[in-house]
């Protein structure tokens, strides 16, 4: 992911940008509704965000300009959707840009469509769906963490293959072949490792703060108990 | 995982005292030259001036500055080997065809265009160096509140900022611990004491982070962050010197126009 500064051409940065600013601009809305609404809700975000920042700098070179790394969105996506999470996300990439030289400023909205809007998305319509059935909350956690992780490589994939291909020759879906190739061969175990963490941090939240999940609606009170039940043991 | 952040170098660079704006200018006039660029030279051209005002007046030391373009360095010297085999168009001088789907190829265009791309991510990069080598998050803040991005946004902003550190300074010490009780002696343990790690670090953070906003209740915090939004006048030679640099490079992206490799 983090498409590195001067990769894209200047039409792509605009493309990219004009994606996520309407997104952005919903997703302040929903901040703006959660921050009236809960003040308790500005610690969590925060530590979202610094989740976000803290994982996603793990990073493995891959060729053609980006790097493998887990994203951490999931935790953010379950807890506050996807709109709120996409400015969580532009804000980490932001200061990721500026702390670390990871990604750049004109891709920010490459690296933000990808990891912070399509990535959440994706999770958290994998959460919403298996929210109310007999799946386990570490089951449902570890498949929307998998799952976001593993679509922001998707996502990136194609902006990296729409970018770098012939404007009159170039085949789009070839260049896409061979970047979802080699993202995959690092992208899909870093998947399964994430997915593995954050159900194992949830696991620490249910047994140490269960409250901030009933009182976020994230979980209803049954699965809670039921998975400290899991975490106890027999 | 522990790198030293950029941040901390741009505390105490020799740009420090300059105005923000005029930093913020001359960084993001120097992306957006590299993007208007279609030659290789103009974005050679705008890294190996930044890297003088990096090295020179930012006073950055080349060790540092050195390691950091290591990583964007190694990306892009792949991204041109692989969008040399991708890209296609013109003289064909190898191509490679093992399935419908798959199609490798190295012509003329291919060259020319990874060598161009090689240079728009160094002058890119080096623009996105200066930026973070010279402007603390802190000034950006004032900015941000100044370009009337929504109070709430820079109050999140600045809580993630503070978190940061304070997870960076949690799992260094969880980490270490680890280490000294063989927590990463297997893959298994590994993957037990890095989730230990994560989740032990969230609970620690979320819980300051919860101390802070009870802290700022009880000194009357009414949901908008306090910032001093000092900001250095703007002088003449700094000025005169961005208004140079924008020139030049200007002139240069202009007279290099369409120039390529080979």
């Amino acid at each position: 992911m983090h498409i590195m500064e001067g990769y894209l051409s200047l039409q792509w940065c605009i493309v990219w940008w004009l994606f996520a600013l309407p997104c952005l601009a919903y997703g302040v809305l929903h901040l703006k509704k959660v921050m009236d609404a809960d003040r308790e809700a500005l610690p969590l975000l925060g530590v979202t965000g610094g989740f976000i920042f803290l994982l996603s700098s793990l990073k493995l070179p891959t060729p053609f300009g980006s790097s493998s790394h887990p994203t951490g969105t999931g935790l953010s996506a379950i807890c506050f959707g996807p709109w709120i999470t996409s400015v969580v996300c532009a804000i980490v990439l932001l200061f990721q840009a500026l702390f670390l030289a990871h990604g750049g400023l004109s891709t920010l909205g490459a690296n933000t469509v990808s990891m912070g809007i399509i990535g959440p998305l994706v999770g958290y319509t994998m959460y919403r769906l298996l929210k109310n059935t007999s799946v386990s909350m570490y089951t449902t956690v570890f498949l929307v963490t998998a799952f976001a992780d593993l679509s922001t490589y998707v996502v990136t994939s194609f902006q990296l293959a729409l970018g770098a291909v012939h404007p009159a020759t170039g085949n789009v879906v070839s260049s896409f072949i061979v970047f979802l190739g080699i993202f995959a061969i690092t992208q899909i175990p870093i998947a399964i490792v994430e997915g593995i963490v954050l159900a194992l941090v949830f696991k620490y939240i249910v047994q140490l703060k269960p409250d901030i999940l009933i009182h976020l609606n994230i979980f209803s009170e049954e699965t809670i108990n039921a998975a400290r039940r899991e975490a106890d043991g027999p | 995982m522990f790198e030293e952040f950029l941040e901390d170098i741009a505390q105490k660079n020799g740009l420090r005292q300059i105005n923000t704006y005029l930093k913020l200018a001359g960084g993001t006039g120097a992306i957006l030259l590299c993007l208007l660029s279609s030659s290789y030279i103009a974005p050679l051209f705008i890294a190996v001036l930044l890297t003088f005002g990096i090295l020179f007046l930012a006073r950055v030391d080349a060790k540092t500055y050195a390691g950091l373009f290591i990583y964007p360095f190694w990306f892009a010297l792949m991204s041109v080997a692989g969008l040399i085999l991708i890209y296609g168009g013109g003289t064909v001088f190898w191509s490679w065809h093992p399935t419908v789907w798959l199609s490798l190829s190295i012509t003329r265009e291919s060259i020319n265009q990874g060598f161009f791309v090689f240079s728009r991510i160094i002058g890119g990069m080096s623009a996105v160096c200066f930026i973070a080598l010279t402007t603390p998050m802190t000034d950006i803040f004032v900015v941000m509140r100044r370009c009337r991005v929504p109070g709430f946004v820079i109050d999140l902003a600045m809580i993630i900022y503070r978190t940061i550190f304070i997870l960076m300074d949690q799992v260094r010490q969880i980490y270490y611990a680890q280490v000294m009780r063989l927590g990463y002696s297997t893959w298994r343990e590994s993957i037990h004491s890095f989730a230990a790690m994560c989740g032990a670090a969230f609970i620690a953070s979320w819980d300051a982070g919860d101390d802070l906003i009870r802290a700022m209740d009880a000194r009357c915090y009414d949901g908008k962050f306090a910032l001093l939004g000092e900001n250095r006048p703007v002088e003449m030679r700094p000025f005169l010197a961005l208004c140079a640099f924008l020139l030049a490079a200007s002139a240069v992206v202009f007279a290099s126009q369409g120039m390529t490799l080979l």
